[in-house]
């Protein structure tokens, strides 16, 4: 992404953010992305290494409707299986930090004392240190397949909700059902998993839908570097990667996979909005 | 609302403003500055040390010897080459050998001290007595000494023949007087502003944005050189960016212009590109020792005739190179351009694998002994270039039921696994030197750490055809040995040739006497003599 | 306060300690190291190398070369980078002002759209829709396309504007600088403006929904003075939080802006030394990007201390 942003946690929007049909249309076009992607060998026009020397660069056109790459391939169905990359980035690293960020920001929040404290500066640590600098290092330095840089991402992006989730975790821990629970017994796991990390879903959910767009921004940075996803896998971040060289010749191949990221990036981060609002307005 | 729109225009209104003052400076006398995008900001001007191409630096410090644009080897601050047949090159009994350099008379260092043989053998010394860390020693390691019977003489003794004696100072020399008694690694005074005798210095170099040379007064090759007043080199590592600067007029000239980038440049009226054939060829190399079906030679010569060249070339390429089929290139005075070829016919090359023992599986893969003909290709990441000849080349071996997957490796990590030989098969090409030794590449004995032949390629007749060409300091005898030696390597295919690397420059039309070269000298190897024609 | 300061500098210690333990080991997990762009050029032979791995320390062990580091480190003495030899110190401090240029031009521009922004969209529903969209797509943008596209459009087609560098050689001064400037600054504040101001807009309908905001308007106090005066101050705190932390952060990593603008700031440097492997810069780069975002974490929490109505008494 970007020379990025990271947001501590602050309190909920007290009203609707978007009028409410864009995080509808937004989830519908998060949704069709997925199935399209997932569904690409079925309705890609052309197979995915179809190198076509005689037909190369070719600007859009009826029989290829994005156009074609530097090696004669279609770019629609580039950027079909492309999705299948990026999104599965964005989504699972997204999931990882969500686990990752939940776990710490859990434990710390309910066994507080030096746990915490221990947990917080760790967080305030991988905080400190610069993120995408950071990630390029690993990603450089260790190669990574596609799984493992999932991983990475994952790993570089769970401190936001580890502090969300931490204090929501210390405000609810102080309400009357806790303390039930606690007096009948419960054992301090199954206080958290019953009673405590349902209570902070909605706000660890906002968290993961922005980390989803965040995770596809990363990648597409890693990318631009030559230290993300390699060719001849195809990503959206690659996919412009490659294409940034030929901005002016052939301008389609970078538009259109800089437009997905952007829409999906767009999107992602409308319906993580329209969630934050909306539970907000129910509890 | 209002308070944003406000912003947004002062946010707009300012770069107005600034662009109507922008193009003052394009004014100025057209030899008055040459301003140069270059793609990368040198790590040290000392010649001896940097491990990139030495463009700038060859402004500033000049070589006993160049190359010229058709890497003939031309004196410049010797005043003739040593041969065996004008006697500047003589064979001892020993099995040694003594080259005597005559230097050119009247040239002086920047600041008025002569240039002499001392020079000469300060350079010798201070690179055997190994306490600095210059990137390459070659052939100074077989040189026992240095005499100077005067100071415009130096007999270097050699320990045995050293058939690229001719380029031993192609760098140049080291200032004695300055130098001398100092830490060369933290001489950052020299290191950062050579001294030298060419016909620029260094005027500014500020990091991370530029290079500033400016013509040096009294310059040897007479009052009238160089005839452009200063030289500014850009450092925009980033392509697209040097490119758009070309085209933009931000800058006037670009040098090694990425062949994916020409066909863009055509279209500019003020640019002419300048193109010579390379030093270099992009091969696909087979690890024989990692991948032991390589070894086989019915499988290597299969692989060549399953790679289109013409196709790759004509398209990926813009027909900008030139198809080769040996290591040695066509500028070189041993070249041999008449060696076994391998035309693209994917049926001999079935036939062939056939032929070996490797039969077509369920999944049109081949397979012999349960082992199947899969094996990996490694290439630099960042070439857009290679990236496509490498998925094309992937496709065409699927033609013929060899399963070849690509990885993408960057610069960096990439030499570590060739050095180690972790690969099966790696597409790339080597900075060769001028000289047109390949001992390194293809000996038997010359695998990693040891040399640079990482087909771990094996043939003992070939091997000792390399060793006596090393050994003949006869240049036309030993080109003679190379023929045979080129011949024998296209016969055998250790690795799979594609095409030169020409080199391609991006000069103003204005720009006079710019002739480009094939070497590491690069394409400022004349500078002195460039000149803008008068408008 | 001195308390405050004292117990956060005693705690970024071991944390510091932590961070350069973890940045060292994975750099020198690195294959290929700093030697290998020596490899490339046949000429250099295998003795070559060890020569030179000798003569770069690089032959002993790995904890060997940490504790040598750490305490060179803690000297003031960072070593000579890999790649042209020059002290590390040097090569980052010559850096440092064209980063805080950049950094310092884009901050204001972010800072003077998202002011305005985010207290009047908390404020005005038809100005919300509008610079909501915005700034969703803002933070929504890859930034390096963004960036290829306004040089694109401002340096290729229009021809409005310098592509990159921070000067034209020969240049005219002040209008030369700042025509360099605007491209990457505006890129730069682009993504901050959006974020920022989303930030603020939160951080204001969260005070403006509270009881003694309620009762000020009750009161009739005027619009604008209630937004200006009464809520403001209040959102202010947490906001220059997130300011002071996200300017660390582009001071660090104005990585990719500063690459694709040519711009001669820190970020680029990191970018051109992680290409070539330069452990010394690179680790240099990091522990000062670290203890950037520490000092400024900490100047946050004074200046919340400082501003913050309800904290002021408390410690």
């Amino acid at each position: 992404m970007s020379d990025a942003t990271s947001l501590p946690p602050i309190a909920p929007p007290t009203r609707r953010r978007v009028t409410s049909r864009a995080p509808r249309t937004a989830a519908v076009l998060l949704i069709a992305l997925v199935v399209l992607a997932a569904v690409a060998p079925l309705i890609a026009p052309y197979a995915v290494d179809a190198i076509d020397l005689a037909n190369r660069r070719a600007a859009p056109s009826a029989e290829h409707w994005f156009g074609t790459d530097e090696l004669g391939r279609d770019l629609l169905t580039r950027i079909l299986y492309g999705a299948q990359v990026s999104l599965a980035i964005g989504l699972v690293s997204a999931l990882l930090s969500a686990a990752i960020g939940a776990a710490v920001g859990a434990t710390a929040g309910y066994a507080r004392g030096w746990i915490d404290d221990v947990l917080m500066r760790l967080t305030d640590a991988m905080l400190a240190v610069p993120r995408l600098p950071l990630l390029m290092i690993v990603s450089a330095v260790l190669q990574p397949s596609v799984p493992l840089l999932v991983v990475f991402v994952g790993a570089a992006g769970w401190m936001e909700s580890a502090r969300v989730v931490r204090a929501e975790i210390m405000s609810l821990a102080a309400r009357d059902f806790v303390s039930a629970a606690r007096a009948v017994g419960a054992t301090p796991l199954r206080v958290v998993v019953r009673h405590l990390l349902p209570g902070v879903l909605s706000t660890a959910s906002v968290a993961t839908t922005l980390a989803i767009g965040r995770g596809i921004l990363l990648e597409s940075a890693l990318s631009f570097f030559g230290v993300g996803v390699q060719p001849p896998t195809a990503s959206w971040g690659n996919m412009l990667y490659q294409a940034q060289t030929t901005m002016t010749s052939e301008p389609w191949l970078a538009i259109f996979p800089g437009a997905m990221i952007f829409l999906t990036v767009l999107a992602c981060n409308v319906v993580g909005d329209a969630i934050g609002a909306g539970s907000d307005g129910t509890s | 609302m209002s308070a944003t729109l406000r912003h947004l225009r002062l946010a707009l209104g300012v770069p107005l403003l600034v662009a109507c003052t922008k193009d003052a400076s394009r004014t100025r006398a057209p030899n008055d500055l040459l301003t140069v995008g270059y793609d990368r900001e040198p790590d040290t001007m000392n010649r001896y040390a940097t491990h990139i191409l030495e463009d700038i630096e060859s402004c500033v410090v000049e070589g006993l010897v160049t190359n010229d644009e058709r890497m003939r080897v031309v004196p410049v601050l010797a005043s003739e080459i040593p041969t065996v047949s004008n006697g500047g090159v003589r064979l001892r009994a020993d099995g040694g050998m003594d080259v005597t350099w005559k230097l050119r008379p009247n040239v002086r260092w920047h600041d008025g001290v002569p240039h002499t043989s001392a020079d000469v053998k300060f350079t010798v010394d201070a690179i055997n007595k190994g306490d600095w860390k210059p990137e390459s020693v070659d052939g100074f390691d077989r040189i026992s000494s240095v005499d100077t019977p005067d100071s415009l003489t130096a007999v270097v003794h050699y320990r045995e023949v050293y058939a690229p004696y001719q380029l031993q100072f192609v760098r140049g020399t080291l200032p004695r007087h300055v130098l001398e008694g100092q830490d060369i690694d933290r001489a950052s005074a020299y290191n950062r502003a050579p001294l030298g005798t060419g016909p620029y210095r260094v005027a500014e170099w500020k990091t991370g944005e530029y290079i500033l040379l400016e013509r040096v007064p009294n310059y040897w090759r007479g009052a009238e050189y160089p005839k452009i007043k200063r030289i500014l080199f850009k450092f925009l590592t980033n392509t697209t960016t040097r490119i758009n600067q070309l085209k933009s007029g931000e800058v006037q000239m670009v040098a090694l212009v990425p062949w994916d980038k020409v066909r863009e440049l055509r279209a500019s009226p003020a640019i002419r590109l300048n193109q010579v054939v390379g030093n270099g060829y992009e091969h696909v190399s087979l690890n024989e020792k990692r991948f032991p079906a390589f070894s086989d030679l019915r499988v290597r010569r299969a692989l060549a005739h399953a790679i289109d060249r013409e196709t790759i070339v004509r398209t990926i390429l813009d027909g900008l190179v030139q198809i080769v089929n040996g290591p040695i290139q066509p500028l070189s005075p041993a070249y041999e351009a008449k060696v076994a070829t391998y035309p693209f016919n994917p049926a001999k090359a079935r036939a062939m694998l056939d032929e070996a023992g490797w039969t077509v599986g369920a999944d049109g893969i081949r397979t012999k002994a349960g082992s199947a003909l899969r094996f990996e290709l490694i290439t630099q990441s960042g070439f857009a270039i290679r990236e496509n000849v490498a998925q094309t080349i992937q496709k065409q071996f699927r033609d013929v039921g060899v399963d070849m997957r690509v990885r993408l490796v960057d610069g960096t990590s990439i030499s570590g696994l060739w050095f180690n030989g972790d690969f099966d098969a790696m597409l790339h090409w080597w900075q060769q030197g001028a000289d047109p030794e390949i001992t390194l590449f293809f000996a038997a004995d010359r695998a990693p750490p040891a040399g640079r032949n990482i087909n771990y390629f094996r043939d003992d007749s070939l091997t000792k055809l390399l060793y006596a060409s090393d050994r003949t300091a006869d240049v036309d005898a030993r080109a003679v040995l190379l023929r045979i030696a080129q011949r024998r390597v296209a016969e055998l295919v250790p690795e799979l040739p594609l095409y030169n690397t020409s080199k391609i420059d991006a000069v103003p039309v204005t720009l006079q006497h710019f002739t480009g070269n094939p070497t590491n000298a690069g394409p400022f190897w004349n500078v002195y003599a460039w000149d803008f024609a008068p408008p | 306060m001195t308390r405050l300061i004292v117990r956060r500098c005693a705690q970024s210690v071991p944390l510091l300690f932590v961070i350069s333990l973890l940045v060292f080991a994975l750099i020198h997990a690195a294959p290929g190291g700093p030697l290998s762009t020596y490899l490339e050029n046949p000429n250099v032979r295998p003795e070559d190398i060890a020569r030179l791995r000798q003569a770069m320390g690089l032959d002993r062990s790995l904890s060997a070369q940490y504790v040598a580091w750490m305490l060179a480190f803690l000297r003031g003495d960072w070593g000579y980078s890999f790649a042209d030899g020059r002290p590390v110190l040097e090569r980052l401090t010559e850096r440092v002002p064209a980063t805080l240029e950049l950094v310092g031009a884009a901050s204001l521009i972010a800072l003077a759209l998202a002011l305005p922004i985010g207290v009047f969209a908390a404020t005005h529903r038809r100005f919300d829709r509008l610079t909501t969209f915005l700034t969703v797509a803002g933070i929504s943008l890859p930034v390096f396309w963004f960036g290829l596209i306004l040089q694109l459009l401002f340096a290729g087609w229009l021809g409005w504007l310098p592509s990159s560098g921070r000067a034209t050689f020969d240049g005219d001064g002040i209008g030369d600088r700042l025509a360099h400037l605007v491209l990457p600054a505006t890129l730069l504040a682009a993504v901050f403006a959006a974020a920022w101001s989303r930030y603020l807009r939160r951080a204001m309908q969260h005070i403006i929904g509270r009881p003694f905001i309620r009762a000020a308007r009750a009161r009739g106090v005027r619009r604008t003075a209630l937004l200006l005066r009464h809520s403001l101050p209040n959102a202010l705190p947490s906001f220059v939080t997130v300011v002071l932390l996200d300017a660390s952060i582009m001071a660090s990593g104005a990585v990719v802006t500063e690459s694709i603008f040519s711009w001669p700031g820190v970020g680029s440097l990191f970018a051109e030394s992680l290409v070539k492997r330069d452990y010394t810069v690179l680790m240099a780069f990091l522990m000062c990007g670290s203890i950037t975002v520490m000092v400024l974490n900490l100047i946050a929490d004074i200046a919340v201390q400082l501003i913050d109505p309800r904290t002021r008494d408390v410690s």
